[in-house]
């Protein structure tokens, strides 16, 4: 029963980091019909960026605001500057630049920082152990657990409660008619791309410490957020949160429960909502 | 462009046979090497442009076919199977054609961006199960082979020598793509292309775009199958790359280069991709960035790839002859 609530905050953990990943992916995607494949790169980068000012400051702190920040930057520049441009070109072209991109982030950063997957530190504080449910359980998963439920707790408050986020939903329903209404939607576009790339460069920071920094941390959940997006929906938030549960607890209990498939697990998920519901839990049908 | 001096069409195609025949006595061993890669990159190009270029189907897992066909013949012709040569290729294609019909069932229920998605994660899983699969496919240290001499009865062809094995992939590369050109002559090919334009009217003709949908996908991922089949008797070896992400970007990256917009602008691209490789993997670790930078580039400036670029510029060279449309 113990091991069981060990791997339920294993499980808790790891589905705050996909819903901080895929909630930016399926907001983009709900708004401007443009599936990101560069979004999990901006996770990497967000990593890298902490290990980087990590080795420099030695200030925790300081990397979890900055390294977002600076994501929210490069999030704004892509999508002025690159996706805006070949938008008018088509869908297909779309997909192709955003793959393109993440396919130059993997490689720049393997040029900058090495393949070698690299260790990132925490505070003291943090690196401890908590005793729950009485077994020994490290401070910092609870941190990300904490912090993933928070940053969803406020953004659930922004997009329902203030007029940015009624816009947002709006933009996301039906971006003619918002745009039709006198509301800069482009930029709406741009803030809400930036957002969901500083939000996933976030979940970058915060994952380094607990998964470790390495090139090949982008395409891994990439993968698992597409599955999230396709099992909840795309464009839901409600799915995001819903599907991130289901798959962060399926990875940690399909560990201990089949060891054996415990990868293809997600997979004959998503391979049975498509059947059953190819539009995802909370998605609309077409 | 109806004729360039006063030659007939037909001649071109025949040109290029004939030198692509005669390489083997005018290159030195290294170079042969790069072209018969490069044509075993055609093939898996045109069979991702049938779905990309013809379909406007945009797949990121087309590398599981490729490393489907890649393990089957690893495995038919070594670990005690020992298959004769062709007969490895043969089934190796068969059982990706297999492996493409019931990978289409299941993706082909969604369309557009979905569809993308999706390939990517299927890619996932076939790259997953190679890894942890690892007592047929070795895992990391992959899987060596010999390739099988061919018995005429008389006599026996040793496949290891360059320009034995550069001759019998140029027959079967060279028949799969004459395949491929026909089948988009076909009316099944014209169907595909009329589904990209529009598939909502050509329903209402009543055409199951589902059916062809399937139809195409199951062939394309055949013919990659075969692909990876020779891929894997050129280095007579196969590792988890030939399954991997890598491979795909690989061949999006030769197809898109080539150009999506003709038959043969993946044929080019696979050639001018395996040239710049070789050439920038002498000069730097880093050719795969270079490699995505021009990617990029010619998805923000120069969409319709090489091809498009060389019909553009030959578009000014060519004599006006408006009177004739």
């Amino acid at each position: 029963m113990q091991e069981a609530a060990v791997f339920f905050l294993h499980g808790l953990a790891y589905a705050g980091l996909l819903f901080l990943v895929s909630s930016g992916l399926t907001l983009v995607f709900g708004m401007m019909n443009v599936l990101n494949f560069a979004h999990a790169s901006f996770y990497m980068l967000g990593a890298y960026f902490a290990y980087s000012l990590l080795l420099y400051t030695g200030n925790f702190w300081l990397a979890l605001v900055a390294s977002p920040l600076a994501l929210f930057v490069v999030g704004a520049l892509v999508e002025r500057f690159l996706l805006r441009k070949v938008h008018e070109l088509g869908h297909l072209h779309e997909l192709l630049l955003t793959f393109g991109l993440a396919y130059i982030i993997q490689e720049g950063v393997k040029w900058l920082w090495g393949t070698n997957p690299q260790a990132m530190g925490m505070p003291s504080y943090l690196a401890e152990g908590v005793n729950i449910f009485g077994v020994t359980y490290p401070v910092y998963r609870l941190f990300v657990v904490g912090v993933a439920v928070g940053l969803g707790l406020l953004m659930a408050l922004v997009l329902f409660t203030t007029r940015v986020g009624i816009i947002v939903r709006a933009a996301v329903d039906d971006h003619d008619m918002v745009s039709a209404l006198g509301i800069r939607v482009p930029l709406v576009f741009m803030g809400v791309f930036a957002f969901g790339a500083a939000l996933s460069g976030f979940a970058g920071v915060i994952a380094g410490p607990l998964l470790t920094v390495f090139p090949g941390m982008a395409h891994t959940i990439l993968v698992d957020a597409f599955v999230v997006i396709v099992v909840g929906g795309m464009g839901s938030l409600g799915g995001a949160v819903l599907a991130s549960f289901i798959i962060g607890e399926l990875q940690s209990f399909g560990v201990i429960l089949f060891p054996k498939f415990s990868l293809a697990l997600i997979y004959m998920l998503m391979a049975l909502v498509l059947v059953v519901r190819p539009e995802g839990l909370f998605g609309e049908r077409q | 462009m109806k004729a360039v001096g006063s030659l007939p069409r037909w001649l071109w195609p025949l040109v290029a046979a004939l030198i692509l025949v005669a390489l083997p006595a005018l290159l030195p061993r290294y170079q042969l090497r790069l072209v018969n890669e490069a044509l075993i990159f055609s093939l898996y190009a045109v069979s991702y442009n049938l779905l990309l270029g013809y379909a406007g189907l945009l797949s990121f897992g087309h590398a599981m076919f490729f490393g489907v066909g890649a393990y089957a013949t690893g495995l038919l012709v070594g670990k005690g199977a020992a298959m004769p040569f062709f007969g490895a290729v043969a089934l190796a294609t068969l059982v990706t054609t297999l492996v493409g019909f019931a990978v289409g069932l299941l993706l082909l229920r969604v369309r557009g961006t979905p569809f993308a998605l999706l390939t990517l994660a299927f890619n996932a899983l076939f790259y997953a199960v190679a890894i942890k699969w690892s007592d047929l496919t070795g895992g990391d240290d992959g899987l060596k082979l010999a390739r099988p001499a061919i018995d005429l009865g008389i006599t026996q062809i040793d496949t290891n020598v360059h320009a034995v094995f550069y001759y019998i992939t140029l027959l079967a590369v060279g028949a799969a793509l004459l395949y491929c050109w026909y089948f988009t002559r076909t009316s099944m090919g014209r169907t595909v292309l009329l589904m990209r334009e529009n598939e909502e009217r050509l329903r209402f003709v009543g055409y199951n775009t589902n059916i062809s949908r399937l139809i195409l996908f199951t062939l394309t991922g055949g013919l990659a199958g075969m692909a990876g089949s020779f891929y894997a008797l050129f280095f007579s070896f196969v590792s988890l790359e030939a399954i991997s992400i890598d491979m795909t970007t690989r061949v999006l990256l030769m197809t898109f280069i080539g150009g999506t917009g003709s038959f043969l602008g993946p044929v080019l691209g696979s050639g001018v991709f395996i040239y710049l490789q070789d050439y920038l993997s002498d000069l730097t670790d880093r050719w795969p960035l270079i490699m995505g930078l021009l990617f990029i580039l010619m998805v923000l400036f120069a969409p319709g790839g090489l091809s498009g670029i060389i019909k553009n510029v030959a578009g000014y060279f060519v004599r006006t002859d408006r009177t004739k449309g």
